[in-house]
């Protein structure tokens, strides 16, 4: 059986003095050994000592199902290939000597890491819990967030080999049904080996790969899921790892973070603005830069244009050079810091920004304004909750350097132009990307960049095209 | 996903209300103030623009009227219906014409005035290009999309020009604006005329209003664009004399841009606001350009069968070489005035047609 691995335990015994035989088989570490002591074999030995078993084979094995077996979850198959799956997932499997049918007792236990801070999306005030790498505790997790008798999961299995379980999670009555028949109509178009992460499947289901932007979220938080379904997206919960994909998702999503909610609408608000500003300077700054200072000298005010031209004096490389040197330093420095443990990587942060910005500034290499730009680019990149949106920001800015410097500021407008045409033609699981801009959904712009209090969001998005439009927050629990 | 929402190729009335701003607003408000100072003394030219935007405001309830009591016929259809099928074929082809001269002129246009207040080394030829291969990705992706984009810019468009409105007050000289009401006659219909003709474009609704939905309120949305269109309009001349005078302003080429240069910004972030208002004026150019490409488009596949995509590729040489042909700006203007006489000849006459053939049909039916 499965070709005798090391893990795999059969333990033989024999019942009511020898007149039947049985196996138990079940891997070693998947399973709460306790609960197969106590459970079966104790239960098995005990009771076939006091009681009369039926002498027929078929009743025996409802009679130790029904009356026997103390485990929560007992399931009678003669499908070898469910069998071998459910073995596989931390399942016992009793044998009956000839009987063809096999009884799968849900015994799986194995080490996860247990709950923790999330932390590539930390927040100062919400929720510590994080989701982990098992597909149990995860759902459970958010179903601890939506005591909703709706809440439904649906699972599917993906992986040639690896068979690794999926969730798809929705409330029903609030998702559109096409959404999740898309959804689900994609995910069973998945053929590959394994999944080992989520973003995986993201990359078989996402509406089109030639595209710089992220058309799924990704996020460790529950809470966040669970707002997300709440306002009619659906969640995509792989085994294995703690990263949940949600879909369908827009453009102004990934402006987002759910402590614009959790703190006061004003507050709220104030950081939405912020944010749009970040994502501003973090593709223009370097751009605007390079088409200022190459093309459109006369736009600087007179007394600031001196004095850049004064730094600028002894600088050997025009402004595209420098800023692409600048760009690309700044990206290894970000990368070596994400790659190298904690520790050495505030030293990377330290050689990298004081070091390096300080002594190619007095070599004559950059500008200090050049210095000036990247930081606050940088940071500004940084202020941007969604990971992989920021880093489709990075990607066009490099475009945009590229167009400020043929065209000045007539490419960086063509570029952006360019750029708002693929958003407009861009789809997340059918939801334009750039609603509810355009299409223009006037109730959603409630919480775009203005964030109203609270009680006056009332309605969930409209350009979710929820079935249930009211978000009920006036009912309380009273229904 | 077909049947969801979103995806299908229709529109809604809203989309047409945004749509006559967004292709009217371009180059012509751009000049139009200079030309109507030429004709009117003082700021009498509001008059002008206000009596040729009330009677473009019904020729537009007019024309969305006869095309949605076709609801969801394309302008073939139901021309051939009414006067037909060889007339309607040769309006359709008439009218794409019309489409290849303004996308012609715009690219045109657009690179002169870049040449003007961005570069002045950068050759004619690249900026048109460029701008060109913008609007061509912009067309070959969906219809809805270009809506969409309108909706994009729209805002960004309006701001912009609320700035500029708003920042000019300051260089407001009152004496520009009096005496009052001393243009005699033909000086009025002068300038109605060139207002009129400023205002071509409205043409794509015998178009697009095949794609909405439910027409039954587009007529009212179509005015109601048109009236934003005019009251745009009417602003932008009114400063432009604020701060000018009726003698510079007509001596001017582009007022509103000249008008961008001479306002101060506070905080002294910018010292030629002038650039930053083009730069942003080229969307709205260019929502101008994406509109009359793609009705062009639109109307061309009505007539030959033929893929979008093939349609775009043979036209955007025609346009790109048509547009570098006038050698001096004199020719360009030429060129633009008769593109709008065409223009407006061509809407009027088919105004006329179908609604005199849909009156006959009508008293016909009820007989």
């Amino acid at each position: 059986m499965l070709g005798e691995p090391g893990d795999l335990d059969i333990r033989e015994l024999s019942l009511d003095e020898e007149k039947h035989n049985y196996a138990l088989a079940y891997l070693d570490g998947m399973v709460d050994k306790d609960l197969v002591n106590k459970g079966i074999i104790k239960n098995l030995q005990i009771i076939s000592e006091k009681k009369d078993l039926p002498a027929d084979k078929k009743e025996l094995i409802d009679e130790i199902k029904n009356n026997i077996i103390s485990v929560s979850s007992v399931e009678k198959t003669a499908e070898w290939d469910d069998m071998t799956i459910d073995l596989l997932g931390g399942s016992t499997v009793l044998f009956i000597d000839g009987v063809a049918e096999a009884l799968v007792m849900n015994t799986v236990e194995f080490e996860t890491r247990s709950i923790e801070e999330p932390e590539s999306e930390a927040l100062i005030r919400g929720s510590r819990e994080g989701f982990v790498e098992s597909l149990q505790t995860n759902m459970v997790l958010v179903r601890r967030q939506i005591n909703d008798p709706n809440l439904r999961f649906k699972m599917h299995r993906v992986g040639r080999r690896s068979k690794k379980n999926l969730a798809v999670t929705y409330v029903e009555g609030i998702v559109h049904p096409d959404i999740l028949k898309e959804i689900n109509r994609r995910l069973e178009t998945i053929d590959m080996d394994d999944a080992p992460e989520s973003g995986f499947i993201e990359q078989w289901i996402e509406d089109s790969f030639l595209s710089p932007f992220p058309q799924m979220d990704n996020t460790e938080r529950p809470d966040k899921v669970a707002a997300a379904i709440l306002q009619g997206k659906v969640a995509i919960l792989l085994d294995g790892t703690p990263y949940v994909l949600v879909a369908p998702t827009t453009l102004e999503n990934h402006m987002v973070s759910p402590e614009d909610y959790y703190e006061r609408w004003l507050i709220g608000t104030l950081l939405r603005v912020l944010r749009y500003i970040a994502a501003f300077i973090a593709m223009f700054a370097p751009s605007l830069y390079i088409a200022l200072i190459s093309y459109h000298q006369g736009m600087i005010p007179s007394e600031l244009a001196f004095s850049v031209a004064a730094t600028r004096e002894g600088v050997p490389f025009p402004a595209f050079v420098e800023a692409i040197a600048m760009g690309v330093t700044m990206e290894l420095l970000r990368e070596a810091g994400a790659r190298l443990p904690k520790a050495i990587g505030q030293t990377i942060g330290i050689v990298g920004g004081l070091v390096i910005g300080e002594a190619s500034v007095s070599a004559g290499i950059v500008s200090p304004v050049m210095v000036v730009v990247t930081a606050v680019t940088a940071i500004s990149s940084f202020s941007i909750p969604s990971y992989s949106a920021a880093i489709s920001f990075r990607i066009l800015r490099f475009g945009f350097m590229f167009a400020a410097a043929f065209l000045g500021l007539y490419g960086i407008v063509i570029v952006y132009i360019m750029i708002n045409i693929h958003i407009v033609n861009l789809k997340s699981v059918g939801v334009p990307y750039a609603a509810p801009f355009a299409p223009g959904f006037l109730y959603d712009w409630k919480d775009l960049v203005l964030r109203v209090p609270v009680p006056m969001m009332t309605k969930r998005p409209e350009h979710m095209q929820t079935k249930d439009s009211r978000a009920g927050n006036k009912g309380g629990s009273s229904t | 996903m077909k049947h969801f929402e979103y995806a299908d190729e229709k529109i809604s009335e809203k989309e047409i209300l945004i749509v006559i701003p967004s292709t009217l607003i371009g180059i012509g408000i751009l000049s139009l103030p200079a030309e109507l100072a030429g004709y009117t003394t003082a700021a009498d030219g509001w008059v002008a623009i206000a009596v040729s935007g009330i009677l473009i405001i019904f020729v537009v309830w007019l024309i969305s009227k006869v095309a949605a009591s076709f609801p969801n016929q394309e302008f073939i259809t139901y021309a051939s219906a009414l006067v037909t099928k060889p007339v309607a074929t040769v309006l359709t082809i008439l009218f794409s014409l019309e489409g290849v001269f303004i996308c012609t002129y715009v690219v045109r246009v657009i690179s002169d005035i870049a040449e003007e207040y961005l570069f002045d080394r950068t050759p004619v030829e690249v900026i048109g290009l460029a701008f060109l291969l913008t609007v061509v990705y912009a067309v070959s992706g969906s219809r809805a999309g270009l809506f969409r984009l309108n909706m994009m810019f729209l805002p960004i468009i309006s701001f912009i020009m609320f700035l500029v409105t708003v920042f000019s007050f300051g260089l407001f000289e009152m004496d520009n604006f009096f005496p009052v009401l001393k243009t005699d006659m033909s000086g009025y219909v002068q300038g109605i005329r060139a207002s009129t003709l400023s205002y071509i474009g409205f043409y794509i609704l015998f178009f697009y209003i095949a794609l909405v939905r439910k027409p039954e309120k587009t007529p009212k949305m179509a005015a109601l664009g048109m009236g934003m269109t005019v009251l745009i309009y009417l602003i932008t001349f009114i400063i432009s004399i604020g701060v000018f005078g009726n003698i510079t302003a007509s001596n001017l080429i582009f007022p509103v841009i000249e008008i961008a240069k001479e306002v101060e910004v506070p905080g002294g972030f910018f010292e030629r606001f002038d650039s930053i208002f083009f730069v942003i004026w080229i969307m709205a150019i260019f929502n101008t350009m994406c509109m009359a490409f793609d009705v062009t488009v639109f109307s061309l596949k009505s007539v030959f069968p033929v893929k979008k995509i093939k349609l775009i590729f043979i036209l955007s040489p025609i346009i790109f070489f048509l547009s570098m042909f006038p050698a001096s700006y004199y020719e360009v203007e030429k060129f633009g005035s008769f593109i709008s006489h065409y223009g407006v000849t061509l809407v009027l006459t088919t105004m006329i047609l179908l609604t005199v053939a849909l009156k006959i049909k009508g008293v016909k039916k009820r007989g």
